[in-house]
């Protein structure tokens, strides 16, 4: 028994980061990463992954699709520290550079079967106005050093500006 | 019928059908014998005819037909009849019962006789079909096709039949619209209705009857059969139905021909049914309940009342709302039924269970926001309703604090009846206790009262009585005369009841002492001091008499007046009522002078009866007249009973307790046992407020007078409003065990009472316990007697009585600790906010049992009801005793319930203690992965370093550390390194914005400015710079991300081969090589020689070795001592356990080795003849010198660009430093200032890594706090200056806290041998301590304390541990020079390598010299190469400075600190030194170091190496030359010494030695810490590497001990080819 390693339960995570709402964005990409604690360790898949650019759709919902579709199986001996996905949406600004549109991070459905999970989405705030005003000028918006922390707990102290969503299955 | 199975097409199988329906109504007739007879032939042929090709036909016609229109106005037309009203069938039904049991015995002969006709079917028969035509057909009207259909159906049955006839029977039955069915079988319509339309009840299940009868009793084929129909025809086309319904028709037909004569219809009058008969017989069979409510005697069996439960005051819960009808319907439905009272509850109700619908929803309300949300389940949204509390609490509104006190003083407790009271006892309580009354009522003395009283009254009655004295009118006079005289006469019977009271008290004392008296001389002994003495006193007898006299008389007057008063009335009463009775009798005319007569003869007699009122008929009596001599016996009778006699002394009992009580020893046996026992008893009192217990008193024993003094007075505290005090007695025997005897409950006490004022009370107690006792104690609870007989039985239960006093407190103000009343009885709404949850939970559950209980009782609460219910429960669960209600709070009361294992076995769990050591970040397992899934799959060594380590925490272990001081020291830091981690640890997890947002800063003007400069710059400029590269946050990277990128540029000064190799070379002449000549050097070269090198300058042909975590790189190979490679190296990097963050990178302690090496080139070639042949060299490289540098430096400053000091050997064996001439040009006045080699580097990490920022936290400080606020003002001054230059003030000790720097700069003796040993020359002393500073190892603090700070260690701690960073090195060698009388500083800036350092500066007598602490160097002020780059702060014992010059490179700035401008001193004239100890200590005591374990360690060390060094060669033999070892060894010490000039001595000693030998060694140099760092740098010059055949190989190990177990090691590394 312990030559064959520790026994390990396996979880398989497939689904796709459908579509987004973000009423005022267009033509945003999205990157995806996961946030595991140390008994996790991914076994196949892959662990990130980023999506092409995508337009809004022309009728009423305007959604954002992207379809685009995750794979990963971890194994895991502990259930602490479940996957979390973690996403990040980025797209042009009026200058065209790439600024991040929103951050957003969500447990890996604790149950077997299909879920459908909306999660909002936000960015940090500039800590000024006149903050602010350069990094619209500069398109230098401020980011997180790693996308992780908002699947994290430690430093949460930043503020959100309005939430928009994700939706992802 | 087996034919007709094979009929595939489901219209023909439907003919089947019919023919079979027809054929079992033929049999079920065998009364039409001869029909059927005739009949017998026609379903033979028709079944031949269906058999024959003309079927097919028939089908294929038939669909076109019916597809026609003109069909569907057929069906129209018969269709009419069917939308008449339903056929009633009155007759039908019975007739329907009647054919039904004809056709169940038919049914049964079917079965033969199909039998039979299954033979008759093989018979050929005509087949009149045939002969039609299809034009025949075609010319057929609907009517006559449809007969057509019919025809066939009525030929199969009745062969008898025509056409004609069947056509006439059609038409009869159009034009009647009513066929004339046999009632009891469907007719077309009513079959096609059934099956279509939905009809009405009545004929349905008429019809449906015998048609399911009809079906059970067939056989199975037919039953099939008729199932099958239906599906089939609405399956099919609409033509099959008709088909199926022409079916019907037909044997409707039949059956009706049936009934009438043979070829005639009879006509008949529908049948009709009048609605009162279909009423009557609805009723027969239906039942429909009546509405109306039902009398309740009905529900309830004969005798018996109604009960109503809810009368009774038991609860009923709600039952289920039902309307009331409906509630009628079902009552009456059930009483129809048999058993229906059973039903019904004894209210004459149904029996209902309550109602189970909740009033509010248990389910979350679901925030959809669909519409169709009923309003029923929608949830309401109300306002959250603060509970209010009981009053419970005392903390109010107010702010007032509920620090309330009461005051209870328990003084002491009497016993009025003890289980071990004696008879005796028994008798002298009662006794004592009928004293006390008689003192009370002395006290009060009620009897003189009311005489006095009485008095008064008689004197006002009698000033009333004179009318002169009253100015009132008579009248009121009269009135108030009456109230006196009322008023005297109840007084005085007050008062006679009072006498006589008293009276009888003291006979009873009297009394109760005869019968003491008369037991003490019983028993022989005396057990109470108890003593009645009865006190005459003597009175005027005289006065008394008269006195007596006086008042019997006035009495006597007063009852005869009295008396008279009642007399008259009761006279005048009489008068009214015989004038009544005297009307009365002349109303009654016979008796009337009879009577009369009567009445005045008996006048007397009369009197004497009470006058009834009313009694009309009797006569009335006068009253009976006064007579004084009565009244005046009734008085003295009265007088003499109640009344001391005249004359008669009062007797007054004085109870004293001056009697002797019996002393033991003449007691018997009985006795003394009761009083030992008495001695064994002992009590004490428990004060419980709100049924917790607050204080008890001490336990006291208990008096022989079973009376015990406690005296105590307890202050509570308190916090509630107090429910309840009770004072709990409990008695202690001997050592058995405390008992409760009692409880007492003590009055709260008014608000107005104030401790002080509050009289001493007595409260009574008594106990139900039954006690028997073995000795003369009566006991408690049991009967006894004072008689000798047992008679007279007396029960006596425990009593006594306690004297205490219970009030509030005063505070100290005068103020009493009073709760406001208000407090008393107003919701504590805000106490729920501030009262904290033990108290709530305490008082609300811990309420007084006993007044709930009894409030429930009084109150007479519905057991039943649900919503009494906790309280009931409570109630019973308080009074009945099982549980008892704690007297402690419990916090987490369901922390058992929730544990799901014990805590020993998850203590127990491997799991449970891996997982809870990762969490706490216990070192062994911060990063251990993947905990195993069971506990089973965790090794027991998992934690066997863990536990080792603690066991070891003290133990020292010498195997790595080999010399045990250094063991004991890493032992300590260890320690310390440990406990500041552990107090770092939480700091480790804060975050700042920074650390998690990356925010561009906001440009300023410059910025901008630059920003815009460049946008006019040059594209592509043609000397690039280096631009900043972004940096890498160490989370996401793993083994390969990273790499060390060294690029080596060029070297000065490579010590060049000597020339006196030539020399050592001639005395080996056979084998002169190829590469002698070039090593031959330029000044003897020969012309040959030059021919041999054609450039004739390769003094030597260095190239660079990189070596890092033993990955190992090199350039190539450069010519000349001052080459340059202009080369990048690329080595990997790997963090320890593959831990990329921040504490673990900071931790890396491997340093990157840079060694210089000179290629040599060895001519192999055996034989010179083959020289023309071929080139048979072998390339040797021989070790120069090295650049160390450790990884945190790197790590730290991101980049190394500079020029390094080579680490030279002091011995190079055949190298010298030779200027060489072409170089002498640009460089030489620089190079004349320093000595050695240098190499210009370039290091860098790709990508580059964020290093770990030094802990934020505050510490703490026992520095004054003006000084820090002075530190923090200085710092921010001097960066909003120059941001660059740091500003050093305050650093951090060892212990975590805050220290002022200058407190460390003290003069402090060095090592006195270090300062005998040049006792003439201060600069080779000077030089002697720096080196021996620089001999305790290099450690660098973020090595030591990973990701912590820099903590500053005082010198003896540094001198302690023996490792230090530059700091510490700079401290100590700065101390020491202040002691030496020197001006020296400390000196913070930037240097490289090491990034901000610090080192010393002192002044010489005309120049300034920077010393490096950590190498021992020292430089001139104008040092190029001085590794000092910038100089921000100068510190010493008594100041800070900080430059505040242009330029900050020691080349440019001036070290004068006196002039102002130049330095910015900390403190000045505004803030002048306040003298500020030092944490050094006074001085520095240096033991010396054992030379024997020096010794040892040097053997240890020496056979460490030399294993290392033959593991490097495995594939080769490694052979030692111990001559040369020992030659070696004889050097060291030399080297040691003097470290200059050794080398030619050295040189020509080793060629004496080992002429025949080509040696090439060197020797190394470090301080001692720890084995490993001296294994790095062996294996670093690569000497192992020599891998030709018969090298042998010499390593010499020296370890010269300085005091304070400084050690100086020197290893000689030689290898030896022997010259043949």
């Amino acid at each position: 028994m312990a030559a064959a390693g520790p026994s390990v339960f396996l979880l398989m995570v497939n689904g796709q980061v459908e579509s987004a709402q973000f009423p005022e964005y267009d033509d945003l990409y999205c990157k995806y990463c996961f946030v595991y604690g140390q008994d996790w360790a991914p076994t196949a898949g892959l662990e990130e992954g980023i999506s092409q650019i995508t337009s809004k759709s022309q009728d009423a919902r305007r959604a954002l699709v992207w379809n685009f579709p995750i794979d990963v199986t971890f194994k895991s001996t502990n259930p602490y520290g479940w996957p979390q996905i973690v996403l990040s949406v980025y797209g042009p600004d009026v200058f065209g550079n790439d600024v991040v549109r929103g951050y957003g991070a969500v447990h890996v459905p604790l149950s077997p079967g299909r879920h459908k999970k909306t999660i909002p989405m936000f960015v940090p705030e500039s800590t000024s106005k006149l903050q602010k005003f350069t990094s619209w000028l500069m398109g230098r918006r401020p980011e997180y050093t790693d996308p992780k922390v908002v699947a994290q707990g430690e430093g949460r102290e930043g503020k959100g500006s309005p939430p928009w969503a994700v939706g992802l299955e | 019928m087996k034919s007709k199975e094979e009929k595939v097409k489901i219209i023909t199988e439907e003919y089947i059908d019919d023919g079979e329906d027809a054929e079992e109504e033929r049999q079920k007739k065998p009364s039409k014998v001869p029909r059927q007879k005739r009949k017998k032939q026609l379903p033979a042929a028709s079944r031949e005819e269906m058999v024959s090709e003309n079927s097919p036909v028939d089908d294929q016609q038939e669909p076109v037909q019916e597809g026609s229109d003109t069909r569907l106005l057929g069906m129209m037309s018969r269709r009419g009849p069917r939308s008449l009203p339903p056929i009633p069938s009155a007759s039908r039904t019975g007739f329907a019962e009647f054919s039904m049991r004809e056709r169940m015995r038919e049914k049964l002969q079917a079965a033969r006789s199909k039998a039979e006709s299954a033979l008759l079917q093989e018979i050929p028969t005509p087949r009149p079909r045939r002969l039609r035509s299809p034009a025949e057909k075609e010319s057929e009207t609907e009517c006559g096709m449809e007969l057509d259909r019919e025809v066939q159906r009525i030929q199969q049955e009745h062969d008898s039949q025509g056409h004609s006839r069947v056509k006439f029977h059609d038409s009869v039955r159009k034009i009647k619209s009513k066929p004339l069915v046999p009632p009891g079988f469907p007719s077309a319509e009513e079959a096609y209705n059934f099956f279509t339309f939905n009809f009405d009840p009545e004929p349905e299940e008429s019809e449906e009857k015998p048609k399911a009868k009809n079906r059970h009793g067939a056989n199975q084929e037919e039953k099939e059969g008729e199932e099958e129909e239906p599906p089939v025809q609405e399956g099919v086309s609409k033509t099959d139905e008709e088909e199926w319904l022409d079916g019907r028709d037909a044997e409707d037909l039949l059956l009706g021909l049936d009934h009438a004569v043979e070829d005639f219809v009879a006509i008949r009058p529908a049948d009709y049914e009048s609605v009162h008969v279909r009423l009557q017989r609805e009723k027969e069979l239906l039942f429909v309940p009546s509405r109306r409510t039902v009398p309740t005697y009905k529900k309830l069996p004969e005798n018996v009342q109604p009960r109503y439960l809810e009368d009774e005051g038991l609860y009923i819960g709600a039952r289920p709302e039902v309307p009331r009808t409906n509630q009628n319907i079902m009552e009456n439905r059930l009483l129809t039924q048999e058993p229906g009272r059973r039903w019904f509850g004894d209210d004459g109700r149904i029996l209902a269970l309550p109602n189970p619908i909740k009033p509010v929803p248990s389910r979350p309300p679901m925030f959809t926001q669909a519409q169709d949300i009923k309003p029923e389940l929608e949830t309401l949204y109300k306002k959250a309703v603060k509970y209010i509390h009981r009053s419970q609490h005392l903390i109010g509104s107010g702010d007032s604090p509920g620090n309330f006190q009461l005051d209870i003083d328990i003084s002491g407790l009497i016993f009025t009846h003890h289980p071990c009271f004696s008879r005796e006892h028994v008798l002298a309580a009662k006794l004592a206790q009928l004293y006390d009354q008689y003192l009370a009522r002395r006290q009060r003395n009620k009897a003189k009262f009311l005489t006095d009283k009485l008095h008064a009254l008689r004197n006002a009655v009698q000033m009333g009585l004179n009318p002169a004295k009253t100015p009132k009118t008579l009248e009121t006079t009269s009135k108030t005369i009456n109230e006196y005289k009322s008023e005297i006469r109840q007084t005085r019977k007050l008062r006679d009841a009072e006498q006589e009271k008293d009276r009888t008290l003291l006979k009873t004392i009297i009394k109760v002492w005869k019968e003491m008296k008369s037991l003490r001389e019983f028993q022989r002994f005396t057990n109470t001091p108890l003593k009645l003495v009865l006190r005459k006193e003597k009175v005027d007898q005289k006065a008394d008499e008269e006195a007596y006299e006086a008042e019997i008389q006035a009495e006597i007057n007063e009852l005869l007046e009295e008396h008279t008063e009642e007399y008259e009335q009761k006279m005048e009463v009489y008068r009214v009522t015989l004038q009544r009775w005297k009307a009365w009798k002349k109303a009654q005319r016979a008796k009337k002078k009879k009577k009369k007569q009567e009445v005045e003869e008996h006048p007397t007699d009369e009197e004497r009866e009470e006058p009834g009122p009313g009694e009309e008929p009797e006569k009335p009596a006068p009253p009976e007249p006064v007579d004084r001599a009565v009244i005046e016996q009734q008085v003295r009778e009265r007088a003499a009973q109640s009344r001391r006699r005249p004359g008669e002394p009062t007797l007054v009992p004085e109870l004293s307790l001056a009697g002797s009580v019996t002393p033991n020893d003449q007691c018997p046996r009985v006795e003394v046992l009761r009083r030992e026992d008495i001695k064994r008893r002992s009590l004490f009192l428990k004060v419980t407020f709100n049924n917790k217990e607050v204080s008890r008193t001490e336990s006291r024993p208990l008096g022989a007078d079973f009376r015990v003094h406690f005296g105590q007075i307890f202050n509570l505290q308190i916090f509630n409003w107090p429910e309840s005090l009770t004072l709990q007695v409990y008695e202690t025997v001997g050592h058995s065990g405390t008992t409760l005897l009692a409880e007492v409950f003590l009055p709260i006490p008014e608000t107005t009472v104030v401790s002080g004022r509050a009289p001493i009370e007595e409260v009574e107690f008594s106990s139900n316990q039954h006690v028997t006792l073995d000795h003369e104690g009566v006991g408690s609870g049991v009967p006894f007697s004072f008689e000798a007989d047992g008679g007279n039985q007396l029960i006596l239960m425990t009593s006594g009585k306690v004297s205490n006093s219970v009030a509030w407190a005063i505070g100290e103000n005068g103020i009493p600790l009073i709760p406001p009343l208000s407090q008393q009885n107003i919701g504590f709404r805000s106490a729920l906010k501030r009262a904290d949850a033990i108290s709530s939970i305490g008082t609300s559950g811990l309420t007084d049992m006993k007044k709930l209980a009894k409030w429930a009782a009084e109150s007479k609460l519905d057991p039943n009801d649900p919503s009494n219910g906790p309280l009931m429960q409570l109630i019973s669960v308080a009074t009945s005793g099982e549980s008892y209600i704690p007297d402690f709070f419990r916090l987490e009361q369901l922390q058992q319930e929730f544990n799901f294992v014990s805590d020993e076995e998850l203590n127990r769990s491997k799991r449970f203690r891996l997982l809870l050591l990762r969490s706490q970040e216990v070192p062994e397992f911060r990063h251990y992965k993947q905990i195993p899934l069971y506990d089973r799959e965790i090794m027991e060594k998992v934690f066997q370093d863990y536990e080792k380590r603690l066991r070891d925490r003290n133990v020292i272990e010498t195997k790595d550390h080999i010399d045990s001081h250094r063991a004991t020291v890493a032992k300590y830091l260890q320690q310390v390194r440990e406990s500041v981690i552990n107090r770092f640890l939480i700091a480790k997890h804060h975050f700042l914005l920074s650390d998690l947002v990356v925010e561009e800063e906001v440009p300023n003007i410059s910025i901008l400015g630059l920003s815009l400069f460049k946008l006019a710059e040059q594209k592509r400029p043609l000397r690039p710079r280096r631009k900043g590269r972004k940096k890498v946050t160490a989370q996401n990277l793993s083994d390969g991300d990273i790499k060390l990128l060294v690029n080596i540029i060029r070297a000065y000064d490579i010590p060049v081969r000597k020339p006196t190799a030539s020399k050592f070379h001639q005395t080996s002449r056979s084998s002169r090589t190829f590469t002698e000549k070039h090593a031959a050097s330029p000044t003897t070269h020969s012309p040959a020689h030059s021919a041999d090198y054609p450039l004739g300058q390769a003094l030597v042909r260095p190239f660079v070795e990189v070596s890092f975590q033993r990955t190992i790189c090199h350039t190539t190979t450069a010519e000349g001592p001052n080459p340059s490679w202009n080369e990048e190296l690329e080595l990997p990097f790997r963090a320890p356990n593959g831990d990329y963050s921040t504490t673990s990178l900071q931790s890396v302690k491997d340093d990157v080795f840079i060694n210089i090496f000179d290629e040599v080139l060895y001519d192999v070639l055996e034989d010179d003849r083959e020289r023309g042949s071929g080139i048979h060299t072998r390339i040797e490289r021989h070790w120069l010198g090295c650049v160390r540098i450790p990884f945190s430096t790197i790590y730290f400053q991101a980049r190394i660009d500079g020029t390094f000091k080579i680490d030279i050997p002091p011995v190079l064996l055949g190298y010298s430093k030779e200027r060489s001439v072409m170089m002498d040009r640009g460089f030489d006045s620089i190079r004349s200032l320093s000595e050695g080699s240098y190499i210009t580097l370039f290091i860098t990490l790709e990508p580059q890594l964020v290093p770990g920022e030094s802990v934020r936290e505050k510490f703490d400080s026992q520095e004054d706090e003006k000084l820090l606020q002075a530190t923090e003002k200085f710092r921010a001054e001097c960066a909003l200056k120059f941001p660059n230059r740091q500003c050093l003030t305050t650093v951090v000790d060892v212990s975590g806290k805050t220290v002022f720097v200058t407190r460390y700069l003290k003069p402090l003796n060095p090592p006195q041998e270090l300062l005998n040993a040049y006792p003439n020359n201060p600069q080779a002393t000077a030089e002697l301590v720096a080196r021996y500073v620089s001999l305790i190892p290099f450690l660098p603090d973020t090595v030591s304390f990973a990701g912590v700070c820099d903590l500053w260690s005082s010198s003896d701690q540094f001198l302690d541990l023996l490792a230090g960073d530059e700091e510490e090195h700079a401290v100590l060698l700065c101390n020491y020079f202040l002691s030496m009388g020197k001006k020296a500083w400390l000196v913070t800036g930037n240097a490289i390598p090491e990034g901000p350092t610090a080192y010393v500066l002192t002044q010489e007598q005309s120049h300034y010299l920077i010393w490096n602490p950590c190498n021992g160097h020292f430089y001139g002020q104008f040092d190029t190469f001085c590794p000092l780059k910038s100089v921000s702060c100068l510190i010493g014992p008594d100041n800070i400075w900080f430059n505040i010059q242009q330029y900050d490179s020691p080349l440019r700035i001036n070290f004068d600190v006196t002039k102002p401008k130049l330095w910015k001193s900390f403190f000045s004239r505004s803030l002048p030194y306040p003298g500020l100890s030092s944490v050094q200590p006074e001085e520095l005591i240096y033991q010396r170091t054992d030379q024997v374990a020096a010794a040892e360690l040097q053997d240890r060390i020496e056979k460490i190496l030399k294993e290392k060094i033959m593991d490097w060669r495995p594939r080769h033999l490694t052979r030692w030359n111990r001559y040369c070892t020992s030659m070696l060894r004889h050097f060291l010490p030399l080297l040691e010494r003097n470290q200059e000039d050794v080398e030619d001595d050295h040189r020509a000693e080793l060629l004496k030695q080992l002429g025949d030998y080509r040696f090439s060694g060197f020797p190394l140099h470090m301080p001692y810490s720890e084995v490993k760092p001296l294994i790095e740098a062996v294996y670093s010059t690569g000497v192992h590497n020599i891998d030709a055949p018969n090298v042998e190989f010499a390593l010499a190990v020296y370890v010269h001990p300085y005091p304070k177990n400084v050690l100086s090691v020197w290893i000689y590394v030689a290898s030896l080819i022997r010259n043949r």
